[in-house]
């Protein structure tokens, strides 16, 4: 039952011509899942900015052994909010935001299925990061007032303990992380409500766009691995402030207990920011590929075996503590079993793009990059599963490098396909063609120039978080290479947000659908209409606009 | 595409609220005070029970919703009705025939049993010892053996003997797998797969990788009898494969079908 009033819709251009503080207010009172999606990205890319410039100032530093432009204390603090940024302010808002603004458009619904907490979780992740970056402002630490965290985004105990961690700065990052945690919940069940309750009339779980499925999978690993940050991040404010010691061994705790919690939710969040990265390549390449995507079942069955599986790998991150070799043989073969349904993704979108007629569009070439990407960050990964090898390079920059290629050259290529592929639909614009170009491969070169020589600097011996090195251990080359990388990249992204911004004005009409894709978001208008459809929808395959299109040959014969 | 006649429809959607913003702000000032002042926290939980008391009024007793008319330039989406079914397409038969699995664990042992003789062989002659092959397999899993003498990995050990026998034969069975389902991707020269291009890719991820994954196996090893007994797996696992029939894929058959739950019009399953 609802009480309804008539608003009459607000036109583009008369929109345009409103103040801007009233054009403000209606995006801060918002609850259009479009809206909070297009917000929920737009923070993350500039917390992107931030974090990215936080990574620039350590590898300037790191670009020659000996330099001492960045103190230890502030290397220490810019490792710590670069890693905390890009996990929790960059990677989950701008995913969990493509999910809000996809997945309603997606699936044929009006909205998602709780608009109100929706917003709710939006404004509790801006606040949670705002809180945690102005501990850069009011945070006191050992060395005086305005010091960031600088425990590493991982936090391990006994060096978040008050012995260790002197003044708050630490409790900044417990609680900036927990507020956005708390939002993170809300969308994560947010969306799995949606995703089963909300399909429109003919989409059965089978039909749904690849992207759902893995929005789906990421909501439940959501609201089961946040959950436990979340209490141990309680736990661990009882032993800074209440004299609490479960994570203080010197009175009978555990600091190894800190790693199960931490990881217990840090490696499926692994999967929370790399299963969205899948939906976007099992959706760009299929309709650059002029194919139907290679494999949906098994695709699905190795979604949610992913999302299962995830759940039994965390202490893969532990193998150099010293867990005896029962754990550390089953947690190895556990992280090689994952490799199984990962692998057939892979396979799976190199069958889609075989034998298809590939237009490599900045979307398409993104998601290659991102595949081919991250099958190397696979392979390194893979390698890190063997417990001999892991117990050589860990804490190295090795897996430095191996993280960077799973979590930037796949999620983040991911993500730029995503936007590249999505912008036409949200802001009714194409973007530039050439410049989208330009943007892959300077991204892609200076990506690689990076993270590659990360690899060998790791196998000579080189400890991650240090704020300088010796230079007589054949390390400067490599440190010399990763640093050269980094303003190449950051000419990528300036290029790719240029051209986000000037095709908001200057951009082409894209039209409903400009690729000629086949899921639902590109039978409405580009931007969508508040209500995304002025009919509801109803689907007979899992490609309803290439029903339409080909109406002589439809999907539906086939399932 | 068809033509469908436009459907007369008007939407509902929430209407905008500016309390859940409160509300996230009063959680977040709730916590801050923890870090900063406790007059933060007081004014975050007042912030807090405002928001909440007004974002349940608006949803309670009734949601607030907004009625908005159809906009237009939308391509309407109806299911379209199937066509007759007729023989399959072209894109139903894609998945070529390959050989059946069970050919892939017999070519797997086969090549196995080939690559061990090779192995064995060059233990005898350059070591004196069969069983030192067989010891540095072990080595990927115990990294002590990278320090262990040559006289203990040439000596029997039947623990590290059944370690070794056991990671043998999975890596024969897995890679007798991989022949029945590539050997068909190249039908024109199955020989050339078989004996130059797989041993050659298996050589080259193992000497990539050799001293990383096995060092006490990469200290010892002659590669030219690596790549001979690789050659070996490769030439018996293909011909003992490529003895098989090969099978349909079913791929245009129904799951229940491919099951055997039901049989087919043409008597396959």
């Amino acid at each position: 039952m609802t009480t309804l009033s008539t608003t009459p819709v607000t036109e583009p251009a008369e929109a345009a011509r409103e103040p801007l503080a009233t054009r403000l207010h209606r995006w801060a009172i918002t609850v259009d899942h479009k809206r909070l999606g297009i917000m929920y990205i737009a923070s993350g890319l500039v917390f992107f900015v931030i974090g990215g410039l936080e990574a620039a100032a350590m590898r300037a530093q790191l670009a020659r052994a000996g330099n001492d432009l960045i103190s230890p204390q502030v290397f220490n603090q810019l490792f710590t909010m670069h890693g905390t940024t890009m996990v929790f302010l960059v990677g989950m808002p701008v995913l969990l935001g493509f999910g809000n603004y996809l997945i309603p458009l997606m699936i044929g619904a009006r909205d998602m299925a709780f608009p109100r907490l929706n917003a709710f979780g939006f404004w509790l992740f801006l606040f949670g990061g705002l809180l945690l970056y102005f501990s850069y402002i009011g945070a006191q630490g050992l060395y005086g007032a305005s010091v960031a965290p600088d425990v590493g985004w991982f936090a391990y105990a006994p060096l978040t303990d008050r012995t260790f961690s002197r003044g708050n700065s630490t409790d900044y990052w417990i609680l900036g992380i927990m507020v956005s945690g708390f939002g993170s919940i809300a969308t994560g069940a947010n969306l799995v409500t949606t995703i089963l309750c909300m399909r429109c009339k003919g989409m059965t779980l089978l039909r749904m766009p690849m992207m759902a499925w893995m929005m789906l999978v990421v909501g439940v690993l959501v609201l089961t691995a946040l959950g436990p940050l979340t209490a141990a991040q309680v736990m661990l404010l009882f032993d800074r402030h209440l004299g609490a010691h479960f994570f203080d061994p010197q009175q009978g705790g555990s600091a190894v207990l800190w790693q199960h919690f931490f990881w217990f939710f840090g490696h499926p969040e692994v999967y929370i920011l790399i299963l969205p990265a899948f939906g976007f390549a099992s959706e760009i390449i299929p309709t650059f590929s002029r194919k139907v995507l290679f494999g949906y079942p098994l695709m699905v069955a190795a979604t949610v075996a992913i999302g299962f599986i995830s759940l039994s790998v965390w202490a893969h991150h532990m193998f150099a503590v010293g867990m005896g070799p029962a754990l550390n043989a089953f947690f190895s073969a556990m992280t090689f079993i994952i490799a199984v349904p990962t692998g057939i993704k892979i396979f799976n979108w190199i069958g889609t793009m075989w034998g298809g007629r590939i237009r490599f569009e900045p979307p398409m070439l993104f998601a290659t990059g991102f595949v081919a990407m991250f099958v190397i960050g696979g392979l390194t990964g893979v390698m890190l599963a063997m417990v001999p090898f892991d117990w050589q390079v860990s804490d190295s920059y090795f897996v430095v490098g191996h993280f960077h290629y799973v979590l930037f050259g796949g999620t983040v290529f991911a993500i730029f396909g995503a936007i590249h592929y999505w912008y036409p639909k949200a802001i009714g614009r194409m973007l530039d063609r050439r410049v989208g170009v330009w943007s892959f491969w300077i991204l892609f070169i200076g990506f690689n120039l990076t993270f590659f020589p990360m690899h060998i600097s790791g196998l000579l011996g080189m400890p991650r978080r240090i704020y300088t090195y010796q230079p007589d251990r054949d390390l400067e080359l490599w440190n010399l290479i990763s640093s050269l990388g980094v303003p190449i990249q950051m000419l990528g992204v300036s290029l790719v947000i240029w051209n986000l911004v000037r095709s908001a004005f200057k951009g082409a009409p894209a039209g409903p659908d400009p690729w000629d894709a086949w899921t639902l978001e590109w039978s409405t208008s580009s931007p969508p209409p508040e209500h995304n459809f002025d009919a509801s929808p109803a689907v007979g395959s899992a490609r309803p606009l290439w029903d339409l299109k080909h109406p002589e040959d439809p999907d539906g014969r086939y399932e | 595409m068809s033509e469908r006649p436009e459907l007369p429809y008007s939407r509902e959607v929430p209407t905008p609220t500016a309390w859940p913003l409160v509300a996230a702000f009063g959680t977040a000032l709730l916590f801050a005070g923890i870090v900063t002042n406790l007059s933060a926290s007081v004014v975050g939980l007042v912030l807090l029970v405002l928001g909440s008391a007004g974002w349940f009024r608006v949803v309670f007793p009734r949601e607030e919703c907004e009625r908005i008319e159809p906009t237009g330039g939308q391509i309407p989406v109806l299911p379209v009705p199937l066509p007759p079914r007729e023989a399959p397409r072209k894109r139903l038969v894609l998945p070529v025939e390959i050989h059946p699995y069970r050919a892939g664990l017999f070519g797997g042992i086969a090549g196995g049993i080939a690559m061990g003789v090779v192995a064995a062989a060059w233990g005898v002659m350059e070591h004196q010892s069969p069983w030192l092959p067989l010891n540095l397999l072990v080595g990927a899993v115990n990294p002590t053996l990278a320090s262990a003498s040559e006289a203990e990995l040439a000596a029997f050990n039947p623990g590290w003997l059944a370690i070794a026998g056991g990671i043998h034969l999975v890596l024969s069975l897995l890679t007798g797998l991989l022949y029945v389902v590539s050997l068909p991707m190249m039908p024109r020269r199955p020989i050339l797969f078989g004996v130059v291009v797989v041993p050659v890719i298996l050589t080259s991820i193992s000497w990539s990788v050799m001293g990383i994954v096995n060092p006490a196996m990469e200290e010892y090893l002659s590669w030219w009898w690596f790549i001979g007994s690789q050659v070996a797996f490769g030439a018996v696992c293909g011909v003992v494969v490529s003895r098989f029939a090969k099978v349909s894929l079913m791929k245009d058959l129904d799951l229940a079908t491919r099951m055997g739950i039901e049989r087919s019009e043409g008597g396959r399953s």
